[in-house]
């Protein structure tokens, strides 16, 4: 299994790639798709939450990324320029599918859907099954409260918590200010902390 | 000047500094409340770290060989639309200037067919001929007859028992 890149690794030869791809190497474009297919799935998937579709994004997210590498400047990074294109696919999926912040997706039967009580979070030889059940449900009323958030404000909270985003690298992948970032968690880190309060009390 | 929002957030983050993380912790009315708030939100980012950090991609290979599948499509369709249209004759323009040639050599023909139509007038010796009559005393048994194929212009007089001939028949 390919495992992606550190940080200092991509910086040495990721502008090389870029330009290699920009002559049509679809070899350098595959490279660059290793380092980042996993944090661009994972992203996708704490936004959508199914692997299916957040697999499909990706692909999309990428093919975009090949058909438009042209248009890459350097004058950003690789990343903050493919999460540009990640948020605007994943974003433009979720308003076409009506996927709003009220909570109506998550009726009983979505929620047991998406109980993934054996997914890579818990390793499989060490955790109890009382323990996965308990992971998965945890997971499921993370899951529940990020769907309330509108896509927009799913996109910064996780951008910012889960990838370590700085705000103007947040700024540019959504295309706003870093005055509507900054805002833009702040209510979507009120809202999270009032559902999971309890979750993250109890652990 | 920044909102209460992005302040709050800057302070959460620990973005704040100096006279800005000074100015913003005194306009705090309750600063405690505010202090199990940030700790909250660090209890939070904890949290989805947690979950939501460690989820892989199956399959990784597949993936990467699904896309490179959908690229080597995508290069094949944009070749073959590129050969098409390298290929093919009949592009627009090419088509409008066949058009344009065509419509101008329609009309010329059909000026030229158009002018056939009218012919220029009877020649001279025609009008003469169709004028001409036989004096009945001078030949009594002569007769004649006029054949006329119009569209080769030609007109042939046939005469019969003439004993001599008109004096204003001759060609002049």
């Amino acid at each position: 299994m390919q495992t992606e890149a550190t940080p200092a690794q991509a910086d040495v030869s990721e502008l090389d790639l870029v330009r290699r791809c920009q002559a049509g190497d679809t070899e350098a474009f595959d490279e660059l798709v290793t380092r980042y297919r996993t944090r661009v799935f994972s992203m996708i998937y704490n936004m959508v939450h199914s692997e299916q579709d957040a697999w499909d994004l990706a692909q999309d997210s990428f093919f975009k990324a090949w058909k438009s590498i042209q248009r890459f400047r350097g004058q950003s990074s690789f990343y903050t320029w493919i999460y540009r294109i990640v948020m605007n696919v994943t974003i433009d999926w979720l308003r076409k599918k009506h996927v709003k912040g009220g909570g109506t997706e998550f009726d009983d039967a979505i929620q047991l859907k998406h109980v993934d009580p054996a997914s890579k979070t818990v390793p499989k030889t060490e955790a109890l099954p009382f323990e996965m059940m308990q992971r998965g449900e945890i997971r499921a009323r993370i899951e529940k409260a990020i769907a309330q958030l509108s896509p927009e404000h799913r996109a910064v909270i996780l951008m910012k918590e889960i990838e370590g985003m700085q705000y103007n690298e947040i700024a540019e992948a959504l295309g706003c200010s870093i005055g509507t970032v900054m805002s833009r968690l702040f209510y979507a880190r009120k809202k999270l902390q009032n559902l999971l309060r309890d979750v993250y009390e109890n652990i | 000047m920044k909102t209460f929002e992005e302040k709050w957030t800057a302070w959460v983050d620990g973005q704040l500094a100096g006279r800005e993380l000074a100015e913003f912790e005194d306009s705090l009315p309750d600063k405690a409340a505010a202090e199990a708030e940030k700790a909250d939100a660090m209890k939070l980012r904890q949290l989805l770290k947690q979950e939501l950090g460690a989820r892989t991609l199956e399959n990784e290979d597949f993936f990467s060989y699904q896309l490179r599948q959908m690229i080597a499509q995508e290069s094949s369709d944009l070749a073959r639309d590129r050969r098409v249209k390298s290929g093919t004759w009949w592009t627009i323009p090419r088509l409008l200037w066949t058009s344009t040639a065509s419509l101008a050599v329609f009309l010329l023909c059909t000026m030229l067919v158009m002018r056939d139509r009218h012919p220029a007038e009877e020649s001279q010796y025609l009008t003469q001929i169709l004028n001409a009559r036989v004096d009945p005393v001078v030949s009594p048994n002569a007769t004649v007859s006029i054949f006329e194929v119009k569209q080769d212009r030609v007109t042939v007089l046939w005469t019969e028992g003439l004993q001599s001939l008109p004096a204003d028949y001759a060609a002049k």
